[in-house]
């Protein structure tokens, strides 16, 4: 149990290091992680099973996934800025956290811990999870039905900080195939890049069978940037005597018939 | 967690074994579920292909059967391919968070119960706690960053939307999950597996608490991210989703990580409310069905019968809409599950206080709720009629609503018809 | 010995020990052939589109999607324990429930009625 304790103290002490020096935003956030899995077994340690499940359950599972999406929110990549935005402010600061450690390590050294009541509370009790809600739903009661306020806070912040009210109606599968059919574009899919091409390359147009180039096959993207290939203009007489009927000897076939 | 908790809660049993024992049982569990997610992606690719009138993989070994060994030799004779613009530290991570937690939720499945092993007797369970079902739940939201994080290290564009999409996917449907459990707790009165198969001796839960499966069902096919719920490998519009740009041995473990994780939910599923391993009731007639090792046929036999409904879903089912999969969770899923377990207490107080039986409470319960539903509906199905005869009695008379008109776009008042609503009403009339 | 978690542990190292080796080996058993356009993100075969400056962002809307998340998981972390000792609670326990749920639904019903569970 001891050394149980000291690995994962060491591991948890780690893991807030390093979400304090990780220069990635998403590497602080899965520091934060390890830190609190590492909590959730020191709480496993100390004989509460379902306090050290739910903090893996709440804290690991759901607050950090909070997380990660505000720092992608933030920005996928971002990086923090090592600029000192308020001069002179880390020397101070430093001195404080140290002063603050020393307080916190001398306050805490002296107190030793005994489990008690811990076995007569699981015998009256009938196990942890009793334990739990006996109290929490007796002489907790007030606690728990206030925590109810405090999750309708949260969902209530967060809709009003986040939900964007619709100008118009958003459209449905409905009416966006209306309007589809109705703006005479090419109302189904576009003819694939490369078909009658000499290539499959995404960015070489096809060949219609009259064999000019249907500039719609490659993709807008791609149209936009110019990044659209040409064929050569042997394929287009190739592509034309096929639809003519004839026997055409493309440069492919050739090859196959050297071997 | 010492012997104090388990001897109060009637788990004496666990934590005994010594460690060679728990080594052997460890290692069984690691190669059991190998070997299980070996032959459920043959058995996959068998019966797909059976329904699509295929014949499927037939070449290695007899019938096939050892293609999916082959391929993965295969993956591990790939070339590995890191992206340029991936976050080298957590794109390794990623597949061994996606895998290791997979194995470790079968830690607390019971396979069946005490039998002797070498001369001594041991459940046939790694080991159970109080809060092992818990402990299920906590592990596996473990599993969800694997797949957040593949998606954000790759540094591709498809990849960051299949791990968005995934885990706003899995955290959503997890919140039905985690409902659907609490009626079998009431039910059993306790969250640890081997006392809830316990419970289930006289009658499964799934007799007892037919709703709450089918949550549970359709919310574990949402979490393991099988068709057709499948949105974050959504290959028309995702490519492969999270794992566009792993290659290898580590695609590998993403692959092996999401056969486990659906043997795990049909594992969960057995425990909680097909009896565990207990025997189907035919069998459960002779005495020696539900003692020794028999009890691993039952529980390997239910298993596949969820895996095959897996199957059969994604050979029968097309995927959904991303919005109708959202809306179905939060809007259907989620009210119903609570609705349910209201009942459930409700029904269960009664019966401690009152002393109904099931068939009284049932019938003062449900007739009611049935009754009211019908009346919400109807009264909903007339306000919406009503609602759309207005706006077309007034559609001409108003003037069209610009939304953007002002500096700042507002959104139309009761009565106020934009342009887009007025060209989809047209619509709708001709 | 009676403790319940070596066992845990003793199937994560394993698992983990397989999960690390097979990550590990990967790059040892497969061929390496460099190649510029390999190591680009995966479009369909067409110059990776240019992410923007600071990384791409995502929408708010998942932020949502979580906030909702953790406040049916806190409901749900309550409703387990209640679960268990339920018939112990008697009526009590029952009504305690009904109020919690109930408020819990006051915000649930705001966001439906707001469009916030809307995905679009």
């Amino acid at each position: 149990m001891v050394i149980a304790f000291w690995i994962c103290a060491a591991l948890a002490v780690f893991g807030a290091l390093g979400m304090v020096f990780s220069k990635k935003a998403v590497h602080s956030a899965l520091f934060v992680a390890l830190t609190m899995i590492n909590l959730a077994v020191l709480y496993a340690i100390l004989e509460a099973p379902f306090l050290s499940m739910v903090q893996i359950i709440v804290y690991t599972g759901a607050v950090m996934m909070l997380f990660l999406f505000v720092l992608m929110v933030v920005g996928v990549d971002s990086s923090d800025s090592l600029t000192e935005s308020i001069k002179g402010q880390r020397v101070p600061a430093l001195l404080g956290a140290s002063a603050l450690g020393v307080i916190l390590i001398g306050l805490l050294g002296n107190i030793t811990m005994t489990n008690i009541g811990f076995d007569q509370a699981y015998v009256a009790y009938d196990g942890n999870i009793d334990a739990l809600a006996g109290l929490i739903f007796t002489k907790y009661l007030f606690a728990f039905e206030a925590t109810s306020a405090l999750l309708i806070t949260a969902a209530l912040g967060a809709m009003v900080l986040t939900h964007r009210e619709h100008a118009e109606k958003p459209l449905t599968q409905r009416d966006l195939s209306v309007l589809r059919f109705k703006s005479g574009n090419h109302p189904g899919s576009l003819p694939s890049p490369g078909v009658y091409a000499r290539h499959n390359a995404v960015d070489i147009p096809a060949l219609l069978p009259d064999g000019t180039m249907a500039e719609i096959s490659v993709p807008k993207p791609l149209a936009a940037r110019g990044a659209i290939r040409l064929i050569d203009l042997a394929s287009k007489d190739e592509v034309q005597a096929l639809n003519r009927g004839e026997a055409v000897i493309t440069s492919q076939s050739t090859d196959r018939v050297e071997e | 967690m010492n012997k104090l908790i388990g001897a109060a809660q009637g788990l004496g049993a666990f934590g005994l074994d010594p460690l060679w024992l728990v080594a052997l049982k460890a290692v069984g569990i690691f190669v059991i579920l190998v070997l299980v997610t070996l032959i459920t992606i043959i058995m996959e690719r068998k019966v797909v292909s059976w329904m699509q009138m295929r014949v499927g993989p037939n070449r290695v070994g007899p019938g096939g059967s050892l293609q999916s060994l082959m391929d993965g030799v295969k993956l591990a004779l790939k070339e590995e391919i890191i992206p340029r613009t991936a976050d080298r530290a957590v794109y390794w991570l990623a597949p061994v968070i996606a895998c290791v937690p997979a194995f470790m939720t079968f830690a607390v499945i019971p396979f069946g119960p005490e039998v002797s092993i070498f001369g001594t007797a041991t459940p046939l369970q790694l080991t159970d706690f109080p809060v092992s079902v818990l402990y299920i739940l906590a592990i596996s939201s473990i599993g969800i960053y694997g797949i957040v994080l593949a998606g954000w290290s790759s540094g591709s564009t498809y990849a960051l939307l299949g791990g968005l999409r995934s885990s706003a996917q899995m955290i959503s449907y997890e919140i039905p999950m985690g409902l659907s459990f609490v009626a079998v707790f009431l039910y059993a009165g306790s969250i640890s597996t081997s006392e809830i198969v316990a419970a289930q001796a006289g009658t499964w839960f799934i007799v007892l608490l037919l709703p709450s499966f089918i949550i549970y069902v359709m919310a574990m096919v949402g979490e393991t991210n099988r068709a057709p719920f499948d949105l974050p490998e959504a290959e028309g519009e995702l490519v492969g989703g999270f794992h566009t740009e792993y290659s290898s041995l580590k695609f590998a473990l993403f692959f092996l990580a999401e056969y486990i994780n659906m043997v795990t939910v049909s594992a969960l599923a057995t425990t909680l409310f097909l009896g565990g391993w207990r025997a189907p009731w035919p069998i459960s007639l002779w005495e020696s069905a539900n003692t020794g090792w028999f009890p691993m046929i039952w529980f390997f036999g239910k298993i596949s019968v969820f895996i095959f409904v897996f199957i059969w879903l994604r050979g029968t089912l097309p995927r959904l809409r991303y919005d109708q999969f959202m809306k179905f969770g939060w809007k259907v899923l989620l009210p119903v599950s609570i609705g349910w377990i209201l009942i459930v207490a409700t029904a269960r107080a009664s019966r401690n206080i009152a002393g109904f039986d099931t068939a009284t409470t049932a019938r003062w319960l449900l007739i009611p709720l049935t009754i009211l539903l019908f009346i919400s509906w109807i009264f909903e199905e007339v306000k919406n009629r009503r609602s759309k005869r207005d706006v077309e009695l007034v559609e001409d008379e108003i003037a069209e609503f610009d939304p953007f008109a002002g500096v700042h776009p507002v959104p139309p008042l009761p009565g106020q018809v934009t342009k887009s609503e007025k060209s989809a009403l047209q619509v709708e009339e001709s | 010995m009676n403790n319940v978690a070596i066992p845990i542990l003793a199937l994560g190292l394993i698992a983990g020990a397989f999960a690390v080796f097979s990550v590990a080996i990967a790059s040892i058993t497969g061929p390496k052939r460099y190649n510029r356009a390999r190591v680009d993100a995966y479009e369909c075969g067409i110059e990776p589109t240019p992410q923007p400056m600071g990384g791409g962002r995502i929408p708010v809307k998942y932020y949502l999607t979580a906030m909702l998340f953790i406040v049916f998981d806190i409901e749900i972390v309550f409703l387990y324990p209640w679960a268990v000792s339920f018939d112990s609670l008697g009526i009590f326990g029952l009504f305690e429930m009904f109020l919690f749920s109930a408020s819990v639904l006051v915000v649930y019903a705001y966001v439906w009625r707001r469009g916030g569970l809307e995905w679009d």
